[in-house]
């Protein structure tokens, strides 16, 4: 009789390379951003922005809960808005945007660069794409 | 009833070109494309070629796009594709002639994920079979009804951008094997279609599931490779 063993590769044996631990990542952050988009809304109506915002203002503050996004409403008080939570929150939907759509850029773009020196300019463009976005969204998230 | 049938012809030999030929046939709805194709090169034109062998399912020779899907033309009915039918070759792979594509890169690619059982382990103290319970058969199973007829990875848009790609057949075929309890190089071919080629290539269009005419989930069994990589779990 046949017995079942538990197969399982250890860490080094399962082929966890960074392609594949960029996938997981890819996946985990969009449920993230998913979840922090809902948090920026239920913030948002719990502040008041059922009566002082429209829909159109509410999603804009979703996708970026930056208080400049509120500038226009008819918000009265800016500063529940531009907390040190809100600037936080902002910060790491940001960084985990840019390395979510750049890294998916990388990935269409191996579908038709196939040389080795071509993936390899590919990925230089890229960490420079993700450092100069991070960079500057994190200055105007902070600065404004 | 009546069919019309146009086929996709080039001869490097003689055609700058392709070009299409439109042939009206009188066939019955139970005709399958293949005995159109075989009418068509008996009474009509010889000189169209196209793959076929066993003519009924089990090669898969006879893969080829028929209204715009891919299919076996041995088991492609008139009566599901109807009456105006257009029959050309597999995308991504380059024509030989008519309906013949050149299947190396396929073959190619599915060498890569080494396609053979392997383990070195000493045969039982019996010396009869390796034995493997119901339960550990039925984990590979659906995987092992891949017939390499390549209609998966030549519906795939991955592959169609470059044949670098291992493609849908060659991944379901490292899955027939992964998940076999007898084998024992998981972990070879883990790192082999973890490489950038493999497995991140695939966006999970499901072109190839539609396309499987063993209907074969390959979406599915790709994702179990995929989460094979980060778990380890193959079992």
């Amino acid at each position: 009789m046949a017995t079942t063993k538990p197969r399982i590769l250890p860490l080094t044996k399962r082929g966890l390379n960074f392609e594949m631990l960029m996938w997981l990542f890819t996946r985990l952050t969009a449920l993230a951003m998913y979840g922090l988009i809902l948090i920026a809304i239920i913030g948002a109506l719990i502040m008041g922005a059922r009566t002082q915002m429209n829909l159109a203002d509410v999603l804009r503050w979703g996708f970026m809960p930056n208080s400049s996004h509120v500038q226009s409403t008819e918000v009265p008080d800016l500063a529940p808005w531009s907390t040190p939570f809100w600037k936080i929150t902002a910060s790491v939907l940001l960084l985990i945007a840019v390395a979510h759509g750049v890294h998916g850029l990388v990935v269409i773009a191996d579908d038709y660069i196939v040389s080795s020196r071509g993936r390899n300019i590919a990925r230089i463009i890229s960490i420079i794409m993700v450092i100069a976005f991070s960079a500057m969204g994190l200055y105007i998230l902070w600065t404004s | 009833m009546q069919v019309t049938l146009k086929v996709f012809r080039y001869n490097p030999e003689a055609d700058k070109s392709f070009r299409y030929e439109i042939y009206t046939l009188e066939a019955e709805e139970t005709d399958r494309i293949l005995d159109l194709l075989e009418k068509v090169k008996g009474y009509n034109d010889g000189t169209l070629s196209f793959r076929r062998s066993c003519a009924h399912g089990v090669c898969g020779s006879d893969a080829m796009r028929i209204n715009g899907r891919n299919m076996l033309a041995c088991k492609a009915l008139v009566r599901d594709v109807g009456d105006k039918i257009t029959v050309e070759p597999l995308l991504g792979l380059k024509v030989v002639k008519d309906l013949i594509v050149d299947m190396e890169p396929f073959f190619d690619n599915y060498k890569k994920i080494l396609p053979y059982f392997i383990n070195d382990s000493p045969l039982p103290a019996d010396g009869k079979e390796r034995l493997q319970s119901p339960e550990e058969r039925a984990r590979f199973d659906e995987t092992t009804k891949c017939i390499l007829c390549a209609a998966c990875t030549t519906s795939c848009p991955s592959f169609w951008a470059s044949d670098q790609y291992y493609g849908p057949a060659a991944l379901v075929t490292a899955h027939r094997f992964i998940f076999d309890s007898r084998d024992e190089a998981a972990s070879e071919r883990m790192h082999i279609i973890a490489e950038t080629d493999g497995l991140a290539r695939c966006h999970t269009a499901y072109n190839c599931t539609l396309a499987c005419p063993r209907e074969i989930p390959i979406t599915k069994a790709i994702g179990e490779l995929k989460m094979a990589t980060i778990t380890g779990k193959v079992e």
